[in-house]
């Protein structure tokens, strides 16, 4: 199946508005949800399997969380969760091409847009590197 | 219900181990390039290594390649084995036993400890000369104050997982590397000139492996340049992620090596042409801001090219802390989880993904270390860098030559089957092995002498440096049997059984070190 929304989830603030916004696509186009975490720590700095899989462990508890709380907004999308041993930004680009889906949605909590640049924000390679639409979700203002 | 996680078989996660945004030569060069950090490896050491062995300053630079070049053949192939990116607590536990990988993750550990200090004050000093506070570059107290904002600063950077893109990578490193080319020409040039009093015209008896002034000198000069390439071995660990596995990592290793080796005899080369190694000697803390300034000169262009320099300087520092924080924690993580450590050491942020308690712990203890040297320099006199360069190569050299005999002993079987792991998995990491070992004793065995640096300093007869080097590497010993009494899981699994070893070319994962909380999908 094809045409999948997918949504780069990491549990932080930023990205609940985005899984919001996400389940309102998906259930807008019909289409399933993913949702897609990556744990692969950076190759700099030493040993990286025992974080990687700890990281692991710990991204399956936000995704699963993640779909309980997509379940509980609308239960009539199909969602998934896809755990992938890449960074962050690589795993959002790598499952939209596998999928050949729709459109990704991100959050953009975060760093402006020159520090994403320099710093390396998941969101601006997601931007910049994606074949696909991109749906950009801000983070509301605090209530 | 569905399967909320994606089985094992299906989709994406099927690819675990093969990534898709895989390193380029270019990336993985500039990771191995990177980690070692090789501006502030310079600003560390050059002035340390001339006061050891005088002129022949290039000829240590080549030498000290040798055992370590022997020791990435170990790395590599002990990778292929559980690829672990370049820790030897769990090689060495496989291969000689829980006890000798427990000291070995440990020496690894307070190796990245004891350098901070070093780290730090050059990056303060160099801060400090950039914007022209000239008379606090000097001063120790401001120097700690700021270092100690940095160290604080870059776990901080550590702990939320900042990480510049790589594209920012390669534009420091690129900046790094041209302008210490710039520096050697510039240097070369108007040396040649004539420009400068005092230069010395370079020749090539420099590079000579002779005259170090006995074996007490060559072996401190090896022993600062065993540091210099410290973390080298990253980049022929990053094997897996390469796109061309069976190209790319090795092409990228012997590119960073040749890299590395022409950029540190080259600015040894040149620095010491332009006042001679004495003057280099004399202004160790700060020898390429010192030489810099000589090179480069007041005017409008030396002037940019001086602030370029040493901004390089501090940018290899700080990839040089995130390469030194990183791996503590990591190595620190990686222990706890297989119960060689405090399961607290274990935990991760939630928020940030990162081992943030273990990161924090090391930065703090790190300024306090750096604080308490300071201060007992303060009492006694002497000079924290040279102590810290000095004593962080013992450990290093320890924990490197432990891994070269690891990898013997660890694929034992298969060393005869042919001549390929005869050369590379056998031969290779024993001479790094056994030369670094001796590095090691020979190193303990001159520290006796009081008069070790010669600058003068001696605790209780012996040079300070011993203390520091032996001293924090010994202090793990009853850590460890404190431990050991407390969980002894990890203590009591033996090394792994011979015939249960994959070949060093490689084969099936290897099972967990201890029931690990290792997800197996």
């Amino acid at each position: 199946m094809a045409g999948e929304v997918i949504l780069g989830f990491d549990g932080q603030d930023g990205s609940q508005a985005a899984l919001r916004t996400a389940v309102l696509v998906a259930a807008a186009f019909k289409r399933p949800l993913i949702i897609t975490f990556g744990y692969a720590p950076t190759a700099m700095g030493g040993e990286v399997s025992d974080l990687s899989d700890t990281v692991q462990t710990l991204g399956k508890q936000i995704t699963s969380d993640a779909v309980k709380a997509v379940r509980a907004l609308d239960p009539t999308v199909e969602v998934k969760a896809e755990l992938v041993n890449d960074r962050p930004a690589e795993a959002i680009l790598r499952a939209a091409s596998q999928y050949d889906a729709l459109t990704i949605v991100v959050g953009a909590a975060g760093r402006g847009p020159i520090a994403g640049a320099l710093l390396g924000s998941v969101t601006y390679q997601v931007v910049h590197r994606s074949t696909r639409p991109v749906l950009v979700v801000p983070t509301p203002p605090e209530a | 219900m569905a399967t909320d996680l994606a089985p094992p078989t299906g989709g994406v996660a099927q690819s675990k181990g093969l990534k898709s945004g895989a390193l380029g030569l270019a990336a993985a060069t500039v990771v191995g390039v990177a980690s070692t950090a090789p501006g502030y490896s310079l600003a560390a050491t050059l002035g340390l290594i001339t006061a050891f062995v005088g002129v022949r300053s290039p000829a240590i630079m080549w030498i000290a390649f040798i055992p370590m070049a022997c020791i990435a053949a170990a790395f590599f192939y002990l990778n292929r084995a559980d690829p672990d990116c370049g820790t030897n607590f769990t090689w060495v536990t496989r291969a000689i036993g829980p006890r000798s990988g427990w000291m070995g993750g440990w020496s690894s550990m307070v190796a990245d400890l004891v350098i901070m200090p070093s780290l730090a004050q050059i990056a303060a000093i160099y801060t400090f000369d950039l914007f022209g506070f000239h008379s606090q570059a000097q001063s120790i107290w401001w120097t700690l104050a700021l270092g100690i904002v940095f160290i604080m600063a870059m776990t901080w950077i550590c702990v939320v997982g900042i990480e510049l893109s790589a594209a920012m990578q390669m534009i420091f490193l690129g900046t790094e590397l041209a302008i210490l080319v710039i520096f050697s020409v510039w240097a070369l040039v108007r040396v040649y000139a004539g420009h400068i009093s005092g230069s010395v015209h370079p020749v090539l008896s420099w590079l000579k492996p002779s005259g170090f002034g006995g074996i007490g000198g060559f072996t401190q000069g090896i022993l600062l340049a065993v540091f210099i390439y410290w973390g080298w071995d990253t980049a022929v660990s990053v094997n897996e992620e390469c796109e061309d596995a069976n190209r790319t990592p090795g092409l990228a290793a012997v590119l960073s090596t040749f890299i590395l080796v022409a950029i540190y005899v080259v600015v040894a080369f040149s620095a010491q042409a332009v006042k001679g190694a004495d003057f280099l000697s004399n202004n160790s803390d700060d020898v390429l801001s010192a030489t810099g300034k000589i090179v480069f000169g007041s005017g409008a262009v030396g002037t940019v090219m001086l602030k370029v320099l040493l901004i390089a300087i501090l940018s290899s520092a700080a990839a040089s802390c995130q390469t030194t924080i990183l791996p503590a924690a990591r190595t620190a993580l990686s222990m706890a989880i297989h119960r060689a450590f405090p399961p607290k050491l274990g935990e991760i942020d939630p928020r940030h993904l990162t081992p943030a308690f273990s990161s924090w712990l090391f930065g703090i203890i790190s300024s306090v270390w750096y604080l308490g040297l300071v201060l007992v320099t303060r009492i006694s006199g002497g000079d924290v860098l040279t102590w810290s360069v000095l004593s962080v190569g013992l450990m290093i050299s320890y924990y490197y030559g432990q891994t070269g005999i690891a990898c013997v002993i660890y694929y034992r079987r298969y060393l005869f089957k042919s001549l390929k792991n005869f050369v590379f998995v056998g031969l290779l990491p024993l001479i790094g092995g056994v030369s670094l070992g001796a590095l090691f004793l020979q190193s303990i065995w001159d520290m006796t002498s009081p008069d070790y640096t010669g600058d003068g300093h001696s605790w209780l007869g012996v040079s300070p440096v011993l203390w520091l080097g032996l001293g924090v590497f010994l202090g793990g010993i009853p850590l460890m049997f404190w431990w050991n009494s407390k969980d002894h899981t990890f203590f009591d699994r033996g090394r792994d059984p011979i015939d249960e070893r994959p070949p060093p070319e490689g084969g099936e994962p290897l099972a967990p070190l201890v029931g690990s909380t290792r997800v197996v999908d």
